[in-house]
């Protein structure tokens, strides 16, 4: 780790070189601050002797550090992702939500959904910026199972929240989406495969019947609407054929997808968990795909979890998600509230009855979970605190996902998660983007609206 | 015939062409951060298109 300066002084540069697998370029970071540069591997001896580039980080490195202990210790919450139901219709094998919620769960009564967001807004509005409105998330199990309480609820508090909904898309009719698209409420659906054969394998109904084409005819209803995503989960079972589901979904106009490591929190999943290796070599092929196909129609597929593995680098604190920042999101960007109105960090706990922060519409219900050993145990997790990650120069830019499959497979918080060589993989990559001019062809236009730019070498 | 003679430095500045350095790239955006999104949620904020 780097020395801290004491204020007014200068900081030191504590560079630590990588080797980003780039033909030029080398990277220096200073994982502290999470400054970095790329130079010219003829360069790097010279750069760590002295010279402009160690100008530049004593002028920037303070600002930076600061940057990024409030986006890691400062935030308060802003969001929150609502389980309606504990039911779902489909039996996933990486599913994190114990199967017999999902089976034979209860819904949350349309009642008790108003009553919660009610406490919910008086909530947010003590604590965010007068004009800000929180991020209020219907999430799964399926939500949609409780589809009338939940279109209730959407419409009894338009004002007062921005709404997503993330769905397994086999409920999102018609109708369904006439409702959703007409009040812009931002939609995230589920799909594992090319093929009926490959989503099969992991989605499928409690009776083993197949999704997909229901799934896809979801998407043909979302088509044209930009407020959409699709999440393919990444097992042994779909590793092959990611490059034909980028194809798949760039030719059905999916504005944006996630191709996300499947979360190994509960033991079902760790039988679909790819190797590392094997993975990363899958996920650029991916992304490659998805780079001739935008150079080719002029069209972005933005995979997300690696555009905010890129925003990550550039510009930390414009992280779309929170996942990969150390504390994660969990407890303290966002909190999850289940269907029987128990607050949890994260919907990747609600398995987890320790991670039980106590009953929203308790007396100071939320303040009490923000406070709560549950919620401490996690928003205290921190990759300073536990190795591999406290010597990684990348930590900040990885944040060792996910605390919760970190607990279960490790047994305590300490502890990578499930594909540490991957992140790094991916992080090698994302430099090697930058190096090569290509890092805006892999992000959302307009990404960067509404940024500063602290420092730019190249200008 | 004169013979010159070329320092060290000279010699390699003539025989060997200096290769072209790569310019360093280092760049820091910053703004007020309201992330939310988890690895089960990406948000678009993008208003729908119907």
């Amino acid at each position: 780790m780097s020395a801290r300066s004491p204020a007014g002084t200068h900081p030191e540069p504590t560079f630590t070189p990588l080797d980003i697998g780039h033909p030029v370029y080398a990277a220096l970071l200073d994982p502290d601050s999470a400054f970095w540069a790329l130079l010219d591997k003829t360069r790097v001896a010279d750069t760590l002797a002295g010279g402009p580039l160690r100008d530049v980080y004593r002028q920037h490195a303070e600002a930076c550090r600061r940057e990024l202990h409030a986006l890691r210790f400062e935030l308060k919450p802003s969001g929150v992702y609502l389980n309606p139901t504990e039911r779902c219709n489909l039996n996933c094998r990486y599913c994190y939500l114990p199967a017999a919620q999902r089976r034979s769960g209860g819904h949350m009564s349309l009642d008790r959904l108003l009553a919660s967001l009610s406490r919910l807004r008086d909530y947010f509005r003590s604590t965010m910026p007068e004009g800000s409105k929180p991020r209020a998330i219907f999430h799964g199990a399926e939500p949609l199972m409780n589809r009338e309480a939940v279109f209730a609820a959407i419409d009894a508090f338009a004002d007062d929240f921005i709404f997503g909904l993330q769905t397994n898309g086999t409920l999102l009719d018609d109708g369904a989406v006439s409702f959703l698209t007409a009040r812009n409420v931002s939609i995230g659906v589920s799909l594992d495969g090319p093929s009926a054969e490959i989503t099969d394998a992991t989605r499928r109904t409690w009776s083993s019947r197949s999704v997909h084409n229901r799934v896809l005819a979801a998407m043909d209803r979302l088509r044209g609407y930009e407020s959409w995503s699709v999440i393919a989960t990444c097992t042994t079972e779909n590793l092959p054929h990611l490059t034909a589901m980028i194809e798949l979904f760039h030719a059905r106009e999916v504005p944006t997808c996630m191709l996300n490591t499947v979360r190994c929190t509960l033991p079902g999943a760790r039988t679909v968990r790819p190797d590392d290796a094997a993975l990363s070599r899958a996920f650029f092929a991916a992304l490659d795909r998805t780079y001739e196909l935008y150079r080719d129609s002029g069209r972005k597929l933005v995979v997300a979890n690696f555009a905010n593995i890129l925003i990550a680098i550039v510009a930390p604190t414009a992280r779309r998600l929170m996942c990969d920042i150390s504390p994660c999101g969990a407890g303290r960007a966002f909190f999850a509230l289940a269907a029987d109105g128990s607050l949890y960090p994260c919907s990747e706990f609600i398995g987890l009855p320790r991670f039980n922060g106590g009953h929203l519409l308790a007396d100071e219900g939320i303040e009490a979970a923000l406070a709560s050993d549950a919620f401490r145990a996690v928003t205290g997790r921190n990759v300073e605190a536990f190795k591999p990650c406290s010597e990684c120069a990348i930590r900040h830019f990885c944040g060792s996902p996910c605390p919760a499959e970190a607990h279960e497979m490790n047994g305590a918080m300490g502890g990578t998660g499930a594909f540490c060589a991957f992140y790094k993989d991916q992080v090698n990559y994302a430099l090697r983007l930058i190096a090569d001019g290509k890092a805006d062809d892999y992000l959302w236009d307009g990404w960067d609206d509404g940024t500063e730019t602290l420092f730019d070498l190249a200008h | 015939m004169t013979q010159t003679v070329l320092t060290q430095a000279q010699a390699q500045r003539v025989s060997i062409p200096s290769p072209a350095i790569a310019p360093a790239i280092a760049v820091r955006k910053t703004c007020n951060p309201d992330g939310v999104g988890l690895s089960h949620y990406v948000l678009m904020d993008k208003k729908g298109a119907r």
